[in-house]
């Protein structure tokens, strides 16, 4: 079933999305040209006032969002950003302060024989590196773009910041 | 006015605005109220500040910047996604209360110019104070929340029309038309410069650096509204399409963000500077106006918000709740006043007429407003039981 999601602009204010839930209920959306968000309850559909009205900053918003999008494995780490594909997530890995892995290659560090990640960028400035290979050295204050099932990402995030390696 | 002036001048309106919004209402009332107050005209005790072109002049910034916001906010992107309300409720709403506007117009002035100025004063609703309320009422999940804010969009878009022939009609009818085409024609080519300058202005405006941004997008609005005033035009509408202009182009978000603290300070200043030229003495001569259109304005905006409700097949209770939302007038009906106050046309006696009766209106209605808004619901529920059965059954 597809939910009938009814859209409309409040000029001055921002956008609102509105449903009805198979339950009954009406669930309205707001979100504000500055980046606020209001969610407003209405118990019943025909209900004139609304029985619980939610306020959330952007960040909040946004950890809920993806919260509710299933996204459970989520790690605290605030600047993480997530998608999911299917079964796959796309996740932003900063690599945390004191890892092993740094000035190792990703040949070395093997993340991909060892976890099932695969790392596809490299976010660092000034330039980042696009099509990761093998040969390409982690460095301090990197952010590993990645991909992977959701289950594989505590085993990954553990071995970038506890190792152990090999020496190369 | 002297820096010591302004800075009692800003602290007052700081204070009052404080207080006021402690109790939900909004601060453009008390704006007035400290110009009242403060002002030469009865009460005397607190006559501080004198009207001077100083004044004036902050005053025009003030109106400048208001308008320049509206603009802004104006592009017709954001107008086409507001939907289906707009034409239907907003013409519903524009012939039951600019109707009883005339009807208030004529009975003070006659058939003049001034019944005409009237009548759009007492037509057009607060977008300000309507939309303070919405969010501090937790009024915007509501259905009914889109056919108010339609109907918002449609006045002001009366609004920038009436602009063009308020501040310089009211003539020989063949000059106040000849006044109509050149507004139109400003309009029309504002608007074909919209098309064609968007682009360029916003490439150029993109690599500014900072304070040259904000100088030369302060020298565009500036100019425009001169440009206006030079046409014979008022300042209003050059500010406005100033702001249509820049609302295409991609550096809008910036503009807001960097003159928001403006219009906030100027507007305050100009709805002061409007308290100022109120002077409570003329009670006598527009109380029994006050008497009549206070009443006709509260029965004609809930009478109107709740027949488009209906046809636009929002429940009876929800069409309710957007004629209340609706009663409160503000800053177009003190931004219309003030125009029609610098117009030749309109004769001194009645100018002061309309001066009080817009200010001491807007502190009624503003205040009934926002008191109705907030009891809307209980009301709707007492009045409007749902119906159990069809009523011919």
């Amino acid at each position: 079933m597809t939910i009938d999601l009814r859209e409309t602009r409040l000029p001055g204010i921002g956008v609102k999305y509105a449903f009805t839930t198979a339950r009954g209920a009406r669930l309205v959306v707001i979100l504000h040209n500055d980046g606020e968000r209001e969610v407003y309850w209405y118990r019943r559909r025909s209900d004139d006032d609304p029985r619980a009205v939610i306020e959330l900053h952007d960040d909040e918003a946004r950890e809920l969002g993806a919260l509710l999008g299933g996204a459970f494995e989520r790690p605290k780490i605030v600047e993480d950003l997530e998608m999911a594909l299917g079964e796959l997530l796309i996740e932003w890995i900063p690599v945390p302060e004191g890892s092993p892995a740094v000035g190792r290659t990703l040949a070395d560090c093997a993340f991909r024989a060892r976890t099932g990640i695969t790392i596809i960028a490299i976010l660092r400035d000034p330039e980042p590196v696009t099509g990761a290979q093998p040969h390409d050295v982690i460095q301090d204050g990197d952010t590993l773009v990645t991909v992977g099932k959701a289950g594989q990402y505590p085993a990954f995030r553990k071995l970038l910041a506890e190792g152990p390696f090999e020496d190369a | 006015m002297t820096l010591s002036q302004l800075a009692i001048t800003v602290a007052v309106l700081g204070g009052m605005g404080l207080v006021v919004s402690r109790f939900g209402l909004s601060a453009i009332p008390a704006y007035l109220l400290a110009g009242l107050l403060l002002g030469p005209n009865e009460p005397h005790q607190l006559s501080l500040i004198e009207p001077s072109e100083v004044t004036d002049f902050v005053a025009k910034l003030g109106l400048v910047f208001l308008l320049f916001f509206l603009g802004l906010e104006f592009s017709f992107s954001r107008l086409v996604g507001t939907g289906r309300h707009v034409v239907v409720g907003g013409a519903i709403d524009l012939v039951a209360n600019a109707g009883l506007g005339l009807i208030v117009g004529v009975v003070a002035f006659g058939f003049s110019f001034a019944a005409l100025v009237l009548a759009v004063a007492i037509y057009v609703s607060s977008s300000a104070i309507t939309v303070k309320g919405l969010i501090d009422f937790r009024r915007l999940g509501d259905d009914e929340t889109d056919l108010v804010l339609a109907i918002l969009v449609f006045e002001d878009l009366v609004i920038a029309f009436a602009l063009g022939f308020i501040a310089g009609g009211g003539g020989e009818l063949a000059e106040t038309l000849a006044l109509v085409a050149r507004a139109l024609t400003f309009v029309v080519v504002g608007l074909l410069a919209a098309r064609f300058l968007t682009r360029p202005l916003d490439s150029l405006l993109d690599r500014l650096p900072r304070e040259f941004f904000l100088l030369l997008t302060a020298a565009f609005v500036a100019g425009a509204a001169a440009l206006a005033a030079e046409l014979g035009l008022s300042e209003a509408i050059g500010a406005l399409l100033a702001g249509v202009v820049l609302a295409e182009t991609s550096v809008r978000g910036e503009i807001e963000e960097r003159f928001f603290s403006f219009r906030d300070l100027f507007g305050a200043l100009f709805f002061f500077v409007f308290g100022l030229s109120i002077d409570v003495d003329a009670i006598g001569n527009v109380g029994w106006l006050l008497a009549l259109a206070i009443p006709l304005t509260v029965a004609g905006k809930i009478g109107g918000g709740y027949l488009a409700g209906l046809v636009g097949e929002f429940s009876r209770r929800g069409s309710f709740n957007a004629g209340v939302a609706l009663v409160a007038h503000g800053e177009f009906t003190i931004i219309v006043a003030q125009l029609a106050a610098s117009n030749p046309q309109v004769s001194p006696a009645d100018r002061a007429d309309l001066l009080a009766f817009a200010g001491l209106y807007v502190l009624a209605t503003a205040t009934i407003g926002i008191v109705l808004m907030k009891e809307s619901k209980r009301l709707g529920r007492r009045l409007l039981r749902p119906r159990l059965a069809p009523e011919s059954a």
